[in-house]
């Protein structure tokens, strides 16, 4: 990624404040918030927002969350899932309305992004729950983009009712997606039912020797299992991206 | 002042004792989980506890040793730097005045080692007195590592970072040493109630 | 080599220490002074303490320490960094 210039570097450095402009319902404890965010500069899919919250005591709150939108769209959304006893998911997906404020600062993050321009080789994309949001920014990019880079996404959902995006994740030409549910199935579901393993890498995973480059998110318990079977099955390490969400999948 | 977020309130904080809360702290029923590094594990076999340094002789500890002393159970307040503050907090450990006892020594300082590679540094006064233990119960359990556990330093009148998780060395010194936090831009001291947080307060 | 599940990742430094470099400090790569092993700051582990860890995702070591306070970070480094330095592309 080319170093940016030290003005647009700036924009990204501050806190400024955001509008919520929309709402959405993606899953009974999930919301995706379509952001207005003055001098936005553009995103690379992959990258997130840091969001401060501030109560009238001056209590403040920090968090980071990923960047759902394809930097093709003309707005920027986060989904953001509640997290059990969680201090700050609560108010964004119970409490936040259209033309609600809060801080946000960035996009950043340039390790953990893709772009359609990025090279011709395999992309194999892992999800955790709500890591499934970078995941499908770059998903979203690469539509956007019309591009034919040979794509895998496998995403682990604790059930049905929890997978993110559920109607929008289909197959496409080089585009294959597998779903694992680990706790609750479809009725009728012949698909994966647990942990991802070394047999379901092998299963869906491009070859480990394709040059494939590969994209970890989700809790940090799920993103260590999963980087440490990648590395057994021969995955280069340096070509492994993760992004650890940390002990629950939400920082809370 | 940044925009207030219209209906934010972070967790419930029940109203508080106003005079028990530090300046620049908000009070917690959790009890956060903070470390500098992974948990380490260390059998309880090879566990020991030692002070050394500017000591006549140095001494050491066991596991079973530390536990065969008299140890005290207190209820405490503890403040976190990064602005939490938890009441009455319960434990059970032995004091570093029964530590100290019989220790001869001229130094004025101790440097606090623990597992993981992590130091804080004190006056040897904020040891004594009954202003400091070595803890290995919390709750009424055994203290849980990702706590401190098998024994943590507890020195409930300074900043949390003062009471070193995994403790297993303190090591007095002629000089004041600045330890991990100390040499990275928290406060040399870190009296919460004098709002010493960062390395010019 | 870390079995708790407790820690993050320098991706969740990036935000607060986008003003230090004009670089993305995320792709920022480290040579560790302890082990020698090069990787990129995004991979780096980042443990929330007082202040912010990041360690050596090979062996542990101490990448840097941050501090957050109004108006400032205190950052203490070590090891080898390699920083992009700036082009004259908008």
């Amino acid at each position: 990624m080319p170093p940016l210039s030290s003005e647009r570097a700036a924009r990204r450095v501050l806190w400024r404040e955001a509008v919520v402009r929309d709402v959405v319902v993606e899953t009974p404890r999930a919301r995706t918030l379509a952001l207005d965010v003055p001098d936005w500069p553009g995103h690379r899919a992959g990258q997130h927002l840091d969001v401060r919250l501030t109560a009238e005591d001056g209590y403040q709150a920090e968090r980071s969350y990923s960047i759902a939108s394809a930097p093709e769209l003309d707005r920027v959304e986060l989904t953001i899932e509640l997290v059990d006893d969680g201090e700050v998911s609560p108010y964004f997906v119970e409490v936040v309305e259209p033309g609600d404020v809060f801080e946000v600062r960035g996009p950043v993050g340039g390790h953990f992004t893709w772009s359609a321009d990025s090279g011709p080789e395999p992309l194999l994309l892992i999800a955790g729950g709500s890591g499934l949001v970078p995941l499908m920014a770059m998903v979203r990019h690469r539509a956007a983009r019309a591009s034919t880079v040979p794509t895998t996404l496998l995403v682990s959902a604790r059930s049905p009712e929890d997978l993110l995006y559920a109607d929008e994740l289909v197959d496409a030409p080089a585009l294959s997606i597998a779903r694992t549910y680990t706790r609750t199935q479809p009725p009728g579901w012949t698909g994966f039912a647990r942990r991802v393993n070394h047999d379901m890498l092998r299963a869906v995973a491009p070859a480990p020797d394709s040059g494939a480059r590969v994209f970890v998110c989700g809790p940090t318990p799920f993103v260590e299992l999963v980087t440490g079977l990648l590395v057994d099955l021969g995955f280069p390490p340096r070509t492994i991206h993760a992004e650890r969400f940390g002990p629950t999948g939400g920082t809370s | 002042m940044p925009p207030v977020s219209r209906g934010f309130l972070g967790r419930r904080r029940p109203d508080v004792d106003p005079a028990r809360l530090p300046p620049g702290q908000y009070f917690t029923p959790d009890f956060p989980v903070l470390s500098a590094g992974p948990t380490p594990h260390v059998p309880l076999a090879e566990w020991s506890l030692t002070i050394d340094g500017a000591v006549d002789a140095a001494v050491t500890w066991s596991w079973e040793e530390l536990l065969a002393l008299p140890a005290e159970e207190l209820t405490v307040d503890i403040h976190c730097v990064t602005k939490w503050s938890k009441f009455d907090t319960t434990w059970k450990g032995v004091s570093l005045d029964t530590l100290l006892e019989g220790v001869e020594t001229e130094a004025d300082y101790v440097t606090a080692w623990a597992d993981g590679d992590y130091t804080t540094n004190l006056p040897l006064e904020d040891l004594l007195d009954g202003k400091a233990w070595i803890a290995y119960e919390y709750g009424g359990e055994p203290l849980d590592p990702e706590h401190g556990g098998p024994a943590r330093l507890l020195v409930p009148h300074l900043y949390f970072w003062k009471s070193a998780k995994w403790i297993r060395r303190l090591t007095l010194t002629g000089d004041d040493v600045p330890g991990f936090w100390e040499a990275a831009g928290y406060n040399n001291y870190g009296d919460p109630w004098r709002e010493q947080r960062y390395w010019n307060d | 080599m870390s079995d708790d599940a407790d820690h993050q990742d320098g991706n969740a430094l990036a935000g607060l220490l986008s003003g230090v470099f004009a670089a993305d400090i995320t792709t920022v790569v480290r040579r560790c002074a302890f082990c020698g092993d090069a990787s990129p700051l995004g991979a780096h582990r980042l443990y929330r303490a007082a202040g912010l860890v990041l360690r050596c995702p090979s062996c542990s070591d101490v990448a840097l320490r941050a501090v957050e306070r109004d108006g400032s970070v205190s950052v203490t480094w070590a090891g080898v960094f390699e920083v992009p330095t700036p082009t004259a592309s908008a």
